[in-house]
């Protein structure tokens, strides 16, 4: 398998963190790639024109970042990142959506911030401010949920997406107030898929 | 159960219309919401603000689009999203790339209607339409191999109807020729008909 890749994509890390996770991340080559770039290739195997974009062996080509996860997930023997059925499984789902919500929101962020010589739109900011705010203070709410449960594909997401929060907005610490939260990412940031996959800005 | 949703956001539209066509829209209650004002209604179940949002048979509440289809297609037969293998990837990756021209021509909209002209910035427009360009090209390509309905297929033609409602100029019918005649008669789906956003803006 093929990984088309950019390396500080939090999308891309959760594809990552799955892929050590689950066993398969000595399968997949990594191919770094600029969707930003004017002459990117990028888009003759994902049309849309994102990373992360995986090519199969087979050569299916694969998008976006759940897709990608879940195929990743049907590769393996071990204990599955993506319970089968019941409400294990809308929990872990619901979780999912609640990370990529805030990597949505804080992506949004950095995209109004990178404008060229436009002014950026204080409303659209706020906006994206206002779904961290709340989505943060919903994830505090299920600190001791994420904590207890083996863990899953809500884990990781929330986890990547906490930890680019601190990549990408430092100065605005999401911790003050959310104590169980804090808690949960400091232990959960801790494992070796993580670890190994700490984002870096390119120098 | 109860589904949050707004009449223009191509996202609920798929769930609609993907609860119509599993025969389960009769246990839904719908509620059409705002969810540019992000009211309190909403947040309370959702706190990304977002529409769809669906409240489960068990009382959970459910986001994305994806995710909510998933769930409405374990309720009944017959299944609308394929269960394993290639089959199942093939129709979740024509999913992504509609749900890829829907986020596309949503922030089109945005980047139209919520900054001055002056303001519009060239290079980030380009960027969106080829996001809806490029898809629909595959489309074109793909649209003899659809099924007769199913999740794929559903959110193809949602991305369509949201391009004809808020991106008429986009003109995406011409070269698509084999598209605009799939989607013509995909389009007369009592399914299609009974959401359709009104007439186009």
């Amino acid at each position: 398998m093929k990984l088309r890749y950019t390396p500080t994509s939090p999308y891309v890390r959760k594809v990552t963190v799955v892929a050590h996770e689950t066993g398969l991340h000595d399968k997949i080559e990594r191919i770094a790639s600029n969707p930003w770039a004017p002459d990117t290739d990028l888009p003759n195997d994902n049309p849309i024109g994102k990373v992360p974009c995986l090519i199969a062996d087979g050569g299916e080509t694969l998008f976006d970042s759940p897709l990608i996860c879940e195929y990743l997930d049907s590769l393996h023997g071990g204990r599955k990142l993506y319970p089968p059925s019941g409400g294990e499984r809308w929990t872990a789902l619901r979780r999912h959506s609640l990370g990529d919500g805030i990597l949505d929101a804080a992506v949004a962020r950095i995209i109004e911030s990178r404008r060229p010589d436009t002014p950026q739109s204080e409303w659209w900011i706020g906006r994206q401010k206002n779904v961290l705010r709340r989505t943060l203070d919903a994830c505090e709410d299920e600190a001791d949920g994420l904590a207890k449960g083996p863990v899953t594909i809500g884990h990781i997401t929330i986890g990547v997406a906490l930890s680019y929060l601190d990549f990408r907005f430092a100065a605005e610490d999401w911790r003050p107030g959310r104590p169980k939260l804090a808690k949960w990412h400091a232990e959960f940031a801790k494992r070796p898929s993580m670890m190994q996959t700490i984002p870096k800005d390119p120098t | 159960m109860l589904l949050r949703y707004s009449v223009g956001s191509p996202y609920a539209r798929k769930v609609r219309v993907f609860a119509i066509e599993k025969g389960v829209m009769g246990e839904i209650e719908g509620h059409a919401s705002n969810p540019w004002d992000a009211p309190d209604a909403l947040i309370a179940i959702n706190p990304l603000g977002k529409v769809p949002t669906l409240v489960s048979r068990d009382g959970m509440a459910l986001y994305d689009s994806p995710v909510i289809c998933e769930y409405l297609d374990g309720l009944a037969e017959p299944r609308l999203i394929p269960k394993d293998g290639t089959e199942r990837l093939l129709a979740l990756r024509t999913q992504a790339l509609a749900d890829g021209v829907m986020d596309a021509g949503v922030l089109l909209r945005v980047e139209m209607t919520q900054r001055k002209e002056g303001d519009r910035n060239r290079d980030w427009i380009d960027r969106q339409v080829g996001q809806i360009d490029r898809p629909l090209d595959v489309f074109e390509k793909e649209v003899g191999s659809f099924a007769a309905v199913g999740i794929g297929e559903i959110s193809v033609a949602c991305a369509l109807g949201y391009l004809d409602f808020r991106h008429g100029a986009l003109n995406w019918r011409a070269k698509r020729p084999k598209l605009a005649a799939w989607f013509a008669a995909f389009e007369q789906r009592p399914s299609m008909i009974e959401t359709h956003p009104g007439e186009a803006k």
